[in-house]
């Protein structure tokens, strides 16, 4: 009755308001908004123009959350995605540095990141016995070895020319492009896995894999596109995260992939595939991006904020288990 | 003669009583905000630094919040230096994660005011106002060259165990060492007969030691600018009472039992940074940054409370630097009270 949403609260009546209230998005609204009056009495310096200057590093993540997003509802994952942001900004930098135009820049990072991630789509369609998390650990080792090899001794390159790079990190008024970019391309994934025929095609191969083959889904060539299309997200964020710092080093990137899945995870797309839609993890993205802004900007230690992220991901991934075993115990009783 | 003794102290203490708060308003560091940055959290050796930082300023009016990011990366400190920002503090001092990755942000927060110094770990030139560097590398070249002096008696064969060919750092002390012995008649008799690399492992430093040995039966010391591999080549020289002793640049807690003037013992004496004195100069150099005594320009010079006069050379990226001094020497009677600290 809950639609795709990944999780629900069962035997609510079916008023539209208490059913948008009562989903999972609508309860991630809720704390999207608690956890703002929280951080706004918890930090005086918390506002509208901190936040949109704080976020454009946290946005980089963001966007590995969307293709991720479609990768955990195909039941699978990806975890190489850091090592590819890295590979992609490693690579990015060099070429900026022999004087190309930054249009030339950009290709290099979203072509790098396309063809890692087709490498891992390749593999994974090619030996479909594989598991994808064995498959892509193995790429993460070979992406970050080679960014490491090419990195050398120093272990970090900046890029000479930064007028490309900062200016995709430039803002309107006080809003960051990468702000719209995150709106817009979630807008984009949203519909097209929502709305689309291929996006109803990628829940069925999650939902059943086998069905859908039978039903004549093309799940291989489904599964390369995704896979390719997240190493081109990366070479995005590898982009972006170059506008922060101008250079990348051995560490860029590191532990993206964890982040993605949290986000996506927290947004009640399931990690067994078949369940969840974009609305929920871009809600729950920006969840966790306030809550590390805000404590952060009190020197919360950083480990107890990871901690606190921690703790509400296990409580949102159990809530709907502990709620639908209360109703059972009520409904038992009353009977 | 006891009246007149009592009224003049009596009067001292009136003149002192009056001057009093005319000298509080006079602290280096009154009012002041300061974020002090690490590397990253649980690191004894930059903790002791901290401290010491945070004490020193707050005895001076300011206040100090030090700060770690979630991962010795780079990136995580930008995300630190992101919410500093938006705190508007007078002064950021960071221990830089990557030379280069933090000057947009650290540039950001120069633009918006905030003074920014660095030690123990430069960021680049463009990113600082100043940088306070524990020892110059012709402090510590001499400081070694010195001890393997004095250890070896004047004369005799003496090698180096080194990190990694690669390491900066140890390549610089190395050059050093190299030039001050050819510059100096004194150490014409001393022969540096190999630069062993042990890549800071122990397993392979301790390997690295037993080669140099049996390569050269007469080796008399052994210099390892390393605290792995000063330690590893400690415990074998020691273990296998070998004539051969050591010095360099360790830690107390790790050198301890291995420390002594005795044959017993594989190491007379050997050599690291004061990071309690680093710390305390790091802070009054902030603070004299935010009070405006200095802009971090070469040849400022300024008084960093009992520690004296210091003033801003160029450092060796060309930006500026305030050089604490000499290495510290850890002997067999201060090495037990250093060990409790680092």
């Amino acid at each position: 009755m809950a639609g795709k949403s990944g999780r629900s609260i069962n035997n609510v009546p079916e008023s539209p308001v208490k059913k948008m209230i009562f989903s999972w998005e609508g309860i991630l609204v809720l704390l999207f908004i608690a956890v703002n009056i929280f951080c706004a009495m918890f930090s005086e310096y918390y506002n509208m123009s901190s936040l949109l200057r704080q976020m454009p590093v946290y946005l980089a993540e963001v966007f590995m959350m969307l293709p991720m997003a479609y990768i955990l509802v195909l039941g699978e994952i990806d975890i190489s995605v850091g090592a590819i942001v890295c590979l992609s900004a490693t690579m990015s930098c060099i070429v900026c540095n022999t004087n190309a135009p930054f249009i030339v820049v950009v290709i290099t990072a979203l072509g790098v990141g396309t063809i890692c991630g087709a490498i891992n789509g390749f593999i994974l369609t090619k030996f479909q016995e594989l598991p994808p998390m064995i498959v892509t650990l193995a790429t993460q080792i070979i992406f970050r070895g080679i960014s490491e090899i090419v990195l050398g001794s120093g272990g970090s390159i900046s890029a000479s020319n930064t007028d490309g790079f900062r200016a995709i990190g430039g803002k309107v008024g006080d809003i960051p492009y990468i702000l719209f970019l995150v709106v817009i391309l979630s807008v984009i994934f949203a519909v097209i896995l929502g709305k689309s025929t291929f996006g109803r095609r990628v829940y069925a191969i999650g939902t059943n894999r086998l069905t859908a083959y039978y039903s004549g889904v093309h799940v291989q060539k489904i599964r390369f596109i995704i896979y390719t299309i997240m190493g081109t997200v990366s070479g995005l964020c590898a982009l972006f995260l170059v506008s922060s710092s101008y250079g990348a080093n051995t560490t860029t990137g590191n532990g993206f992939e964890m982040d993605a899945i949290a986000m996506a995870v927290f947004g009640g797309i399931s990690s067994t595939g078949g369940k969840g839609n974009i609305a929920g993890g871009f809600i729950s993205a920006f969840i966790i991006v306030c809550l590390r802004v805000g404590l952060g900007q009190r020197n919360v230690n950083a480990q107890v904020i990871l901690l606190i992220i921690g703790v509400l991901l296990i409580a949102a991934v159990a809530l709907p288990n502990i709620i639908g075993n209360a109703k059972k115990a009520l409904s038992m009783k009353k009977n | 003669m006891n009246k007149k003794v009592i009224s003049a102290l009596l009067c001292g203490a009136m003149v002192l009583g009056c001057a009093a708060p005319v000298m509080a308003a006079d602290k280096a560091g009154d009012g002041q905000k300061i974020a002090l940055v690490g590397k990253s959290a649980g690191n004894a050796f930059f903790e002791i630094a901290a401290k010491a930082f945070k004490e020193t300023a707050e005895a001076e009016g300011a206040t100090v919040d030090v700060v770690y990011p979630e991962a010795a990366t780079a990136d995580a400190q930008i995300k630190v230096l992101d919410n500093l920002i938006s705190q508007q503090p007078d002064a950021i001092c960071i221990s830089a994660n990557d030379v280069n990755a933090l000057q947009a942000k650290l540039e950001e927060a120069m633009d918006a005011g905030i003074k920014v110094s660095s030690f123990d770990s430069a960021p680049n030139k463009d990113s600082r106002q100043v940088f306070v560097n524990q020892a110059g590398t012709q402090a510590v070249g001499q400081a070694l060259m010195d001890a393997v002096l004095d250890i070896s008696g004047g004369e005799g064969q003496f090698a180096i165990l080194s990190a990694t060919s690669q390491s900066a750092n140890q390549n610089a002390w190395i050059d050093a060492m190299k030039s001050i012995m050819e510059g100096d008649e004194k150490y014409s008799k001393l022969e540096l007969v190999e630069v062993a690399y042990g890549d800071d492992e122990p397993q392979k430093s301790t390997d690295q030691t037993a080669a140099l040995l049996q390569n050269y039966p007469d080796l008399k010391v052994i210099c390892a600018p390393t605290t792995v591999g000063i330690a590893a080549a400690a415990k074998y020289l020691q273990d296998n009472e070998s004539a051969c002793k050591l010095t360099g640049l360790g830690l107390p807690s790790e050198m301890q039992e291995y420390t002594g003037d005795d044959d017993a013992h594989s190491c007379p004496y050997f050599y690291l940074w004061d990071m309690e004195g680093l710390g305390k100069l790091s802070a009054y150099a902030t603070m004299a940054l935010v009070k405006g005594d200095i802009t971090g320009a070469v040849d400022e010079t300024f008084t960093a409370g009992d520690m004296g006069e210091f003033t801003i050379t160029t450092a060796d990226d060309e930006g500026t630097e305030i050089v604490l001094g000499e290495p510290l020497q850890f002997t067999p009677d201060n090495v037990a009270d250093y060990a409790k600290l680092y």
